[in-house]
């Protein structure tokens, strides 16, 4: 917790005969961050990969594209394979497979092509249904020029007015009129520009084929049905295929992606003609397991050190450790940037304040529960990964909502409780007026209460950055010192408590018109820690840190949105179920009698009223916290900048050793 | 008083039209970079979505100022 795990770098050493068992061993048990060998030297060269790897990424190359053929997805409750098994089976299966496959899926190809090149031409032969005659009348003159079309308009007498020597065939398809004019070629000019100016006129194609139209089109249909039969019967030649071997599938890639990663490893290594050294970091509780493992697989003939020699910081891998509910915040840190080893980890700050300000700001019952069940539904569909870690984050903050959503009494926008609001008195859903828990009587209304609850933000704000400076001090202590850290952080944290204090005194004596309470010994006492804490911090980091003072003050006011989100939620919600009930559903006689339609409306309107503001309170929130973490939070501690740790192994999914 | 009242609500919605209108200018230019982003690379939504929400505390202050009109100087 708030540290990563503590990291040991390490040495091994062998000779190359020992080279697989070392990478075997490694590789089971997943803890060795490699540092890749990169200075080549005149004794240590960069490794050749073993053996089988070219043989293994062509295996794995062919079957990745049978895979896609076939379709192949994971699954989620796979049958575990034994690695024992698959490779005496995979030459002759993937061949086989390839063979099967392949063939099919090029013949597919083939067929769809040629389905589409018939139905092209069934659809440029329907259009000829309109005119009485066969498809190979309409071509192969030499001194007759065919045109044919939809036209709208008759053309006869325009071209009577080029020659009386035409023929000229007209008919309807789809109730659009159509022609075929036959004419010499020497009138071939002037018709041509009598049809183009007749802008109705669309040209048509006759397709390359003999016959009457209708005959032609079944023809081509009929080819078209048997065509589409053989794909079927195809694609369920594939689909068992794809059940037969789907598990091999998925097994074989596995399998072999693992073994490549193996025998690719040597790439990372510096090796001597006779002996390898790889360079790492394993998590130091580990070591003694990693050592004992090592010395059963080689024999103790693999020589396993820990070096205590002087790296950067930036060069030891970092993996965040973290109690399992404060684990999915690691996303979140992540996203912004790995930690460096000696920094704090924030994570388990943000396990507690994330879903606070969430809640602060969402706060309503009944939009929580629908967070909830929608975090909880994303939650089971996704077991790993980022949108796992972010429906549990969800999770979490739509709990803390239907918490804050008691203590306002509010359920959909709707009042739980009796409450009193300027005087008027409001029904809560429940009909009863709100407990008193440690003296505040609920509900704390939101629209009744601005004053004392954007104080409260402000003093939520103070505490989180006061937290954040904290962890900045003890940041700057590891890593340059204790005057340093006073310098740095002890200032801005005097600044910002003694400001407080001072203002806190100030603000009512301004308020009322009074003096400045200059002989009141707290504001006096603020005043000076603040000035102490601006000399220290001028004498850290110069004048130019003067311009930093305000930032200060609008990093406090920032946290006036955990009051404001919350308000414009609430206030559409309001707005929403004012405008549904008192317009559409609750003026009197609406339920009886001809008001059906109208109340129907209302409860169209508050559904989709209610809906994006559910949308926009799951966006708002979450991405406000988010921002009062990563601008207000971070930037006083956190510098981040570390390598994430990536262990030389494979999470096994669908085979097992 | 009334007039007060009225006088008191024009501030709020200034405020808040104003500060909105700042915050918009601000996201508009951050908005068009992160799409940009985005179609470069994906994974880039969610930094982009962030970024573009930083100029919100504008709206967000407007939203204050109004809120402290409405609700404690009118009280």
């Amino acid at each position: 917790m708030l540290k990563p795990t503590k990291m040991t770098r390490v040495i091994i050493a062998g000779t190359k005969n020992l080279m697989e068992p070392t990478i075997a061993t490694f590789h089971r048990l997943n803890v060795l961050h490699i540092t890749d060998y990169s200075e080549e030297g005149v004794d240590f060269k960069i490794g050749k990969p073993l053996k089988p790897a070219s043989k293994l990424s062509e295996h794995l190359l062919t079957l990745r594209a049978i895979s896609n053929q076939l379709g192949v997805k994971g699954k989620e409750s796979p049958l575990k394979q034994s690695s024992k098994e698959l490779p005496s089976q995979l030459d002759e299966k993937i061949t086989k497979l390839q063979k099967e496959v392949s063939s099919r899926f090029d013949e597919l190809r083939n067929i769809e092509f040629k389905i589409k090149e018939k139905e092209d031409l069934a659809s440029a032969v329907k259009p000829f249904f309109g005119l009485p005659l066969p498809l190979e009348a309409y071509m192969g003159y030499e001194t007759v020029k065919v045109y044919t079309g939809y036209i709208d308009a008759d053309i006869e007498p325009g071209l009577s007015g080029i020659t009386k020597n035409y023929e000229l065939f007209t008919g309807e398809y789809e109730k659009r009129k159509i022609l075929a004019l036959f004419i010499p070629t020497a009138y071939e000019a002037p018709v041509q520009k009598l049809l183009q100016d007749e802008r109705s006129y669309v040209e048509l194609k006759v397709p390359p084929l003999k016959g009457n139209p209708p005959v032609i089109f079944d023809e081509l249909t009929k080819e078209i049905n048997i065509l589409k039969e053989k794909h079927a019967a195809i694609k369920s030649e594939l689909d068992n295929i794809k059940k037969e071997y789907s598990d091999f599938v998925i097994g074989a890639d596995e399998y072999l992606s693992i073994e490549t990663q193996k025998a690719e490893a040597p790439l990372r290594f510096a090796t001597s003609p006779n002996a390898f050294i790889i360079d790492g970091w394993v998590p130091a509780r580990k070591y003694d397991e990693i050592e004992k493992q090592l010395n059963e697989a080689t024999g103790g003939l693999v020589y396993l050190t820990k070096t205590e020699e002087e790296v950067k910081e930036e060069e030891i891998p970092i993996e965040l450790e973290n109690p399992s509910p404060a684990r999915p915040f690691e996303l979140l840190i992540n996203t912004f940037a790995t930690p460096k080893y000696r920094e704090i980890d924030p994570a388990s700050v943000l396990f507690i304040t994330f879903p606070l300000f969430y809640g602060i700001m969402l706060g309503d019952v009944g939009y929580g529960i629908i967070v909830a069940a929608m975090a909880y539904i994303i939650k089971n569909k996704f077991k790993t990964g980022g949108l796992n870690s972010l429906a549990l984050i969800l999770f979490l903050s739509s709990i803390l909502s239907i918490i804050f959503g008691f203590i306002y009494g509010e359920f959909f926008g709707f009042p739980i409780f009796n409450v009193v609001v300027k005087g008027e008195l409001e029904h809560g859903l429940l009909g009863i007026s709100g407990p008193a828990i440690a003296g505040i009587h609920m509900p704390v209304h939101r629209f009744g209460e601005v004053q004392s609850l954007l104080l409260l933000t402000l003093i939520i704000g103070i505490i989180h950055i006061l937290l954040g400076l904290v962890i900045g001090f003890r940041n700057h202590v590891v890593e340059h010192g204790l005057k340093h850290a006073i310098l740095a952080k002890g200032s801005w944290m005097m600044i910002l408590i003694g400001g407080v204090i001072a203002i806190a005194k100030l603000m009512p004596a301004v308020m009322s018109k009074l003096p400045v309470p200059t002989s009141d010994p707290v504001f006096v006492a603020g005043g000076g820690l603040a000035i102490i804490g601006l000399i220290l911090l001028i004498a850290g980091e110069g004048f130019i840190s003067i311009l930093e003072i305000p930032t200060l003050l609008s990093n406090v006011l920032s946290y006036s949105r955990i009051l404001a989100i919350g308000l414009s939620s609430a206030g559409i919600a309001l707005a929403v179920n004012t405008l549904s009930m008192n317009l559409f559903i609750k003026p009197d006689g609406v339920l009886m009698g001809k008001g059906v339609v109208l109340a129907l409306v209302g409860v169209v309107v508050l559904f989709i009223g209610h809906l994006i503001n559910l949308l926009l309170g799951i966006l708002g929130p979450g991405l406000h916290s988010l921002r009062l973490q990563y601008v207000e939070f971070f930037t006083k501690f956190y510098e981040g900048g570390g390598k994430k740790y990536v262990p030389f192994g494979y999470n096994r999914k669908y085979t097992e050793e | 008083m009334v007039a007060d009242a009225g006088m008191i609500a024009i501030g709020a919605g200034i405020a808040v039209g104003l500060a909105g209108i700042g915050a918009g200018m601000g996201e508009q230019a951050i908005g068009a970079a992160a799409v940009g982003a985005m179609a470069e690379d994906e994974k880039f939504f969610g930094k982009g979505l962030l970024m573009t929400v930083i100029p919100e505390s504008i709206a967000i202050f407007g939203l204050v100022v109004a809120l402290i009109l409405l609700f404690v100087f009118n009280a």
